[in-house]
């Protein structure tokens, strides 16, 4: 009956309809369901395992209902865990997505040797994770690091090197420096291209006025890219959060806690205690912060948009 | 500097013409350059220099003599198993098996994003976006319990399947970027000539984009190549590791000579940071323009 209506309103139509275009979609299938079975079902499997006693798909299973979620909300390592990742979080964006915008405002300068500088600060973010490990084990080693003779000129009354990613209270901010020197190029590159987009005409018109270099920082750099820092913002959030192979081998999680972010805690609840029903709850939670984010993402893409449109 | 300069055009050539303003910017740019580049120059110099000088202690800040014996070491089995070359072309297979899949779910993503826009398109957008956000290790429980019970643990082909199905949305948007570029003239025209849709994909967009396809297929190729925690959980025989899961085996060992460390990290990174440096512009439009916009 739909059919008989939509043909008659066609049919008195002056203009020959548009075909139903199916081709979009018959190119976007393949990918659906590629990404349907290696995500979307072991999303499934995963919230579907936090009510079992086991991991679905692995063996028999038995519903136990929310005893995995009381479990982990009674669960100091996982609030702990919490307090880690956002700890993390928070200051890796800062710092890197800070480096970035930094770094983006000197490239964004004339001067000569602009194209090696900007090359060289391109490099971390194209190095690979594990050598990254590996170099700053080495550079932070506590007998033989090179880290050692800088701490010693800086502080000469120290009596004995620090432990570095050993030292309870120096794992922390360490494992956030070596990610955020590896992050911040990638922010760079996104808040240089952001400020290549504002008109030349904007800065000689604001110099006519006699603007000086913080006027025009404040006034014409800063609000025509903060939609793209707030965006970075958000990105460095998830990519902090997924940090996985950077802290995992260069502290394991340790010394005792301190560095144990939200995933590497999942990865070991699961691997290492083999409690991996358990480990799938905490998985749970954070998919569910993990799609949070995500939302504000995309809230803050069409804020952006709709600023460039208007 | 707060003098009211009315004439722009003198107040440039001040500028221009003193240089010795402009040495703090030059300071903090070196600073950052030398932050930015000391673990990576560390790295070269303790690899090639012979490893007593890197012991001592304060280390020379240039290398006293050069020797690269560490390189040859490490390609050949001699005293352990840690075989560089075996788990190097571990990599090549996987990050191919992880490039082929990926180049084709690619191009046909990109082309369905790209033309006129259909219902769903903001959904499957969404679903791209979430997929790409997801961190591997919420995932990995699940992922590892079913191939685990199937059977399919220690198969490099998993894996890559396993990669491109966290790589692919990025590549996508790459893909999509490239081909919005291609002026809707040139699209039409050949439509008009008599060209199908799928004709002028094969015809007209991928010859155009074919820098574009080569910007995915480094992403799809250094994304498996670096990739850790997949390889390393869903492969556990030692000949099977790809580069990193072997690296990072290495790593946790003991035993092993800091230079010959050091130097397989330098064979391991020199490729990625080679190609990721050639088609960096692409990446960062992609992400900037592509996925950032939606």
């Amino acid at each position: 009956m739909a059919v008989q209506t939509r043909a008659a309103v066609e049919a008195n139509r002056p203009v020959a309809p548009p075909r139903r275009d199916f081709l979009p979609y018959m190119l976007a299938l393949p990918i659906i369901l590629y990404e349907g079975f290696f995500i979307l079902i072991p999303i499934l499997q995963q919230f579907g395992s936090s009510f079992t006693s086991d991991v679905i798909g692995m063996g028999p299973v038995k519903w136990i209902g929310m005893d995995n979620f009381n479990r982990m909300f009674g669960d100091s390592k996982f609030w702990n865990a919490l307090r880690v990742t956002l700890t993390f979080m928070g200051f890796t964006v800062i710092v890197a997505v800070g480096l970035g915008l930094i770094a983006a405002l000197l490239m964004n300068q004339r001067f000569r040797g602009r194209s090696i500088a900007r090359t060289i600060m391109t490099i971390p973010w194209a190095f690979p994770d594990i050598p990254t490990v590996l170099v700053f084990f080495w550079i932070l080693n506590p007998s033989f690091g090179i880290i050692n003779v800088v701490a010693r000129a800086l502080l000469p009354w120290l009596e004995q090197n620090p432990k570095w990613l050993l030292d309870i209270n120096l794992a922390m901010p360490i494992v956030v420096s070596i990610a955020s020197w590896k992050a911040f190029p990638f922010y760079a590159l996104v808040t240089l291209a952001a400020m290549q987009g504002i008109p030349a005409e904007l800065y000689e018109a604001a110099r006519t006025d006699g603007a000086n270099r913080w006027h025009l920082f404040r006034y014409i750099t800063l609000p025509d890219i903060l939609p793209t820092l707030m965006l970075l913002g958000v990105l460095a959030c998830i990519f902090s959060f997924r940090q996985f192979a950077l802290i995992f081998l260069s502290t394991g999680g340790g010394p005792g806690r301190v560095t144990e972010t939200l995933v590497i805690q999942v990865y070991k609840t699961a691997f290492n205690s083999f409690d991996f029903s358990y480990g799938a709850t905490i998985g749970v939670a954070g998919f569910i912060a993990v799609f949070a984010i995500t939302l504000v993402f995309v809230y803050l893409q069409r804020v952006r948009a709709a600023d460039e449109e208007g | 500097m707060t003098t009211l300069v009315s004439n722009p055009v003198p107040r440039r050539n001040n500028r221009t013409f003193r240089p010795l303003r402009r040495i703090p910017f030059y300071i903090m740019v070196l600073l950052f350059c030398i932050v930015t580049a000391f673990p990576v120059y560390w790295m070269v110099v303790s690899a090639v220099q012979p490893v007593k000088y890197s012991l001592s202690y304060p280390p020379p800040l240039f290398p006293r003599a050069i020797e690269l014996t560490p390189f040859n070491d490490i390609f050949k089995a001699t005293d352990n198993p840690d075989r560089v070359d075996i788990w190097i072309g571990n990599s090549i297979i996987l990050a191919s098996i992880t490039t082929i899949i990926c180049l084709v779910l690619t191009i046909v993503g990109a082309y369905s994003l790209s033309g006129r826009r259909w219902r769903g398109q903001a959904q499957f957008g969404f679903v791209l976006l979430m997929t790409q956000m997801l961190p591997e290790a919420l995932i990995l429980i699940p992922l590892y319990a079913t191939v685990d019970h199937l059977k399919l643990k220690n198969n490099l082909i998993v894996v890559g399947m396993v990669d491109t199905a966290f790589v692919l949305p990025i590549c996508i948007w790459i893909l999509k970027n490239v081909f919005d570029t291609i002026p809707k003239e040139i699209r039409d025209a050949a439509l008009v000539d008599g060209c199908n849709r799928i004709g002028v994909l094969r015809r007209i967009m991928l010859p155009i984009s074919a820098p574009g396809l080569v910007a995915v297929a480094v992403v799809a190729f250094f994304y498996s190549w670096n990739e850790f925690l997949f390889a390393a959980s869903l492969i556990g025989d030692k000949k099977l590791y790809p580069a990193s899961v072997g690296l990072a085996s290495m790593i946790s060992m003991i035993n092993v000579p800091i230079d010959r460390l050091l130097a397989a990290g330098l064979v391991f990174s020199i490729f990625p940071v080679i190609f990721y440096l050639f088609v960096q512009r692409y990446i960062v439009t992609g992400l900037s323009a592509g996925a950032i916009k939606g």
